[in-house]
């Protein structure tokens, strides 16, 4: 297969983002623009899911197409076609910026989640993320939204910065671009100090602790329905780009496997004891979402092969209970108390959105359990017992926001928020779609995870 | 039939999606989908207990490869260990679902969660996989935490949470431990973990044994991870509680028996006189603290701990004697449990109140159900001739010709002395004596609810009077774990 041709998913969803910015000219207007973008979403999962794995990288090598690209590219097609889905549902007010953002985003988190060049991750990321900071400013009348949107642009600026200057480190010392080529194993603590500083710009695009302090408050200024994007689709990339950077710079330098596991540790404490007490369920799944990040570092702490899938494993895992999460609050609202009553209301609703929060606490047989399931193992493996028992301690923490969610649903007086839309096919479609992924994949688990395979050098 | 355990299993869970799919309008359909599933489900059972042969170790056994990554397989299978579990299990649910004949709130979301539970306590039993076994544990939570938050008393929401955490919590270690017998063996299955964990080295396998030991303890409960139940117990309805005491603390005796036992037989030897100590603490805090409730299902509730901790001193003693009593603990306090809830919740839809203190001459007004509530705390004080006796008798018995201290033989005496004072005591005062207001108004049982009683009541006479009915599947089983150990 030639190298164009491997684009196909990528090229899909360019063509995609580019109608549907036009969409004002086609009859149906905003709606036609959702539709667009499923549709390309949809074509562009096939077409990525049909790549060969190990297929002749084009450009020069600067992309890999193995196990794991295939399998975030898909899962972030997926995704994507899910929340264009959703938006097609919700059928009012102008959106098609909106679909042509999330598109781009859509098509560099791809970009990122293939790349294996510093340059090209880096360009890849700033594609994934600075249609993100708009998306989340997207209610421009809204003064908590641009409030958010600046502090995730600045942050999320300050972080590319970082990675950027740990970047031109790794190429001063090493004269490569390529992590085939970089060898970390004889440059000392200059070296570290590049790993560390290209990793902590990552962290932060993660965010993860310590510099998650952008995301409860960028997510509460934002719209759930931004939010569900935002928070899933470009942390799929972000976990493959950081398994990968890892892969390239840790092999030789031990001590980045320990700010990896300081980080990881300081995520799942900070993340669960943070969304304890919330009250707005965005900023609920923000910290939670901070304590996911937590979890999936696990696989990355120490460099093997098996832990980087479950890393790749579990940040699909979370996105689609997220999303699922985050789509429902967009319709009931965003506050704990707009969840009241929702079993009576809406049964199937209420329940697949208990099975999604089972999934994120890791009942079996969701798909969040093999998840953790995984990464346990690969940490066990290399006797990281001490971030085990954190992670087995923090998701019980974390079992007691969730449930927070589950007794608003099913305990909760329901009072009329107003906030509620009305009911939609595509809509139902769409959250059903999350709640089966997370069924499925958890049954599903053994192939799912066989089929992310190993990652190419 | 050869998925017969697949289908003891799974058979609740149609019936499960049945009950959610009937329009809501037709209150009384899921309590009969309800009926009619879980007694299918007793007729099976009795079916595989009529083919079991005690002496004949594991058998049903079904096998078929589930995650081959990981090698996780779906493998069930039935020994003396799981199949008395089974009966209770199968039993205590569908008397469960005969005595929430009168739930009207929301009935089909009530027998879905039943059943449901249903699915997690046999599989359970039945598994031999470890992540299949971890399945079905924690699968058992979600439709008790709705049990109780929906059905509960009026702290529903708080004890339903502390139930669903704290069960959560030890859990999840054991998750921990399953995982590292993984990474050093590469296999979830139980029976060749059995064979494999003992070469672990000692100092490996004391901290596996903790690690099992939450999870187990928790769920037991040992004091002092007890303090859910008593919350649990008192907050949860009347079947909910009769599941509770009848058949999940079972699942903690099971896991000691199954896992910690034979799997870390080194390790368990070096943390035999900690369960010891636990075990006598539970006894006589159980019994101490059963002493001062007024409220007749908290001194039900805190008798559950003291018996357990009778249990869990006949694990401790890990000899013959003694894991026969805790399997038949295990059985007969499944039995009488269940019992007594299920008395206390018929004395409570009468007169609206649980306090011995309002509640006097049930037996002059309603003979039939002051009968059977004294029945049933003399069947629970251990009286010869009924089946309490059988596995406290064993398991003193079992405990003094262990290497035990003799200390705690005789302060487990003790023990048995407060049971027996208090359960009488409350029963003077509630069964005898002038009946109070609060059910001057009272009827007595509906043949329902004699119904629902009469099969307990058989079995826990039939024991007491011909041991041997329990012994015979129970003995050989712990001639076996006992032959692990000498090995």
């Amino acid at each position: 297969m030639s190298g164009y041709a491997l684009m196909i998913p990528e090229i899909l969803l360019l063509v995609g983002a580019l109608v549907a910015l036009f969409a004002e000219l086609l009859p149906g207007g905003d709606r036609s623009a959702a539709w667009i973008g499923t549709l390309a979403a949809t074509s562009a999962a096939v077409f990525a899911a049909l790549t060969p794995v190990g297929a002749t990288t084009p450009f020069g090598d600067l992309l890999v197409f193995d196990g794991p690209a295939r399998f975030a590219r898909v899962s972030i097609a997926v995704l994507t076609a899910i929340w264009m889905l959703w938006t097609v549902g919700r059928g009012q007010g102008r959106i098609r910026e909106g679909v042509a953002l999330a598109l781009f985003a859509s098509l560099g988190a791809m970009l990122m989640s293939e790349a294996r060049e510093l340059i090209t991750v880096l360009v890849a990321l700033e594609l994934a993320t600075i249609p993100a900071y708009i998306l989340i400013g997207y209610r421009r009348a809204d003064a908590r939204s641009l409030e958010g949107a600046l502090k995730y642009f600045l942050l999320s600026i300050l972080a590319t910065l970082v990675t950027l200057y740990g970047f031109s480190f790794l190429y001063g010392l090493t004269g490569v671009t390529r992590y085939a080529g970089l060898d970390m194993s004889r440059l000392g603590t200059l070296g570290l100090v590049a790993a560390v500083l290209s990793l902590v710009g990552m962290f932060a695009k993660l965010s993860a602790a310590p510099f998650h302090y952008w995301a409860p408050d960028a997510y509460e200024g934002s719209s759930a329905w931004a939010v569900a994007f935002v928070s899933t689709v470009p942390k799929i990339a972000g976990a493959v780009a950081i398994v990968r950077l890892a892969y390239a710079v840790a092999p030789g330098l031990a001590p980045v496997g320990a700010v990896l596991a300081v980080v990881a540790g300081a995520s799942m404490l900070l993340g669960n004891l943070g969304a304890l007490n919330q009250t707005d369920v965005r900023r609920l799944m923000a910290y939670s979402a901070v304590a996911h990040t937590g979890y999936l570092l696990l696989g990355i702490v120490v460099i093997s092969t098996f832990g980087m899938s479950a890393t790749v494993f579990y940040v699909v895992a979370y996105a689609f209970a997220s999303m699922g999460i985050m789509l429902v609050s967009a319709e009931e609202g965003p506050l704990l108390s707009d969840f009241n009553g929702l079993a009576q209301k809406r049964p199937a609703t209420a329940w697949g959105v208990v099975v999604l929060l089972l999934s994120l606490i890791g009942i079996p047989p969701m798909v969040g359990f093999f998840g953790k399931l995984y990464l346990f193992t690969a940490a066990l493996r290399s006797g990281q017992l001490v971030l085990v028992i954190i992670a087995v301690v923090m998701s019980v923490v974390s079992a007691g926001y969730y449930l927070r969610i589950v007794r608003a649903m099913f305990f909760g007086e329901a009072v009329a928020s107003g906030h509620a839309l009305a009911r939609s096919r595509t809509r139902s479609l769409a959250l059903a779609l999350c709640v089966v992924a997370a069924v499925a994949l958890g049954i599903a688990a053994g192939p799912v995870f066989g089929a992310i395979g190993s990652f190419l050098p | 039939m050869r998925a017969v355990l697949s289908l003891i299993i799974f058979l609740p869970l149609i019936g499960a999606v049945i009950c959610t799919l009937l329009p809501k309008s037709r209150l009384t359909w899921p309590r009969w989908v309800a009926v009619g599933f879980s007694a299918a489900d007793l007729a099976l059972v009795a079916w595989v207990v009529a083919k079991f042969a005690p002496e004949g170790g594991r058998q049903f056994a079904e096998s078929a490869v589930w995650v081959p990554q990981l090698n996780i397989n779906y493998t069930l299978g039935v020994d003396g260990i799981s199949i008395t579990m089974l009966v209770l299990s199968a039993l205590i649910t569908f008397l469960a679902v005969i005595a929430s004949w009168k739930v009207e709130k929301k009935p089909a979301f009530y027998f879905t969660m039943l059943l449901l539970l249903e699915v997690g306590m046999n599989g359970a039993f039945l598994a031999l996989d470890f992540i299949l076994f971890y399945l079905f544990w924690e699968l058992v939570l979600v439709p008790m935490y709705f049990l109780i938050a929906q059905w509960g008393g009026p702290r529903r929401a708080y004890a339903a949470l502390k139930f669903f955490l704290y069960t959560l919590f030890g859990s999840i270690f054991m998750l921990v431990g399953i995982v590292i017998l993984y990474v050093h063996f590469g296999t979830f299955d139980m029976i060749r973990l059995v064979e494999l964990g003992r070469t672990l080295p000692v100092d490996l396998q004391w901290w596996l044994f903790l690690l099992f030991f939450l999870g187990f303890a928790v769920k037991v409960p040992i004091w002092p991870l007890h303090t859910w139940l008593p919350d649990a117990h008192v907050e949860a309805p009347t079947a909910a509680s009769a599941i509770l005491a009848g058949v999940l603390l079972k699942m903690g005796l099971y896991g000691f028996l199954r896992v910690s036992l034979p799997v870390l037989p080194d390790a368990f030897m070096q943390w035999q006189w900690f369960l010891a100590v636990l075990a006598v603490i539970s006894i006589i805090y159980g019994a101490a603290v059963a002493f001062a409730q007024t409220d007749i299902k908290k001194l039900v509730a805190y008798s559950s701990i003291s018996h357990m901790g009778f249990a869990m001193l006949a694990i401790a003693a890990a000899n013959v004697i003694g894991l026969d009593a805790a399997l038949a603990i295990s059985f007969s306090h499944g039995l009488i449990s269940a019992m007594l809830f299920l008395m206390v919740g018929m004395i409570y839809d009468r007169a609206h109140t649980r306090e011995i203190a309002e509640l006097s001459g049930i037996a002059g007004k309603m003979p039939v159900i002051g009968g059977l509530l004294v029945f049933a705390s003399i069947a629970s004080v251990g009286v010869p001739g009924l089946s309490g006796f059988v596995g406290e008798f064993l398991a003193l018995l079992g405990a003094w010709g262990s290497g035990l201290s003799y200390w705690f033989v005789i302060i487990a005496l003790v023990g048995v002395l407060l049971g027996a004072i208090y359960m009488l005591s409350m029963v003077r005062r509630v069964a005898f004596g002038v009946p109070s207001i609060a059910i001057a108004e009272a009827l007595d049982a509906s043949k329902r609810e004699i119904f629902t009683v009469a099969p307990l009541v058989v079995l826990i006479v039939l024991i007491g009077i011909d041991w041997n009915l329990l012994i015979r599947y129970v003995d050989p089983a712990a001639r076996a774990l006992m032959k692990l150990l000498e090995a």
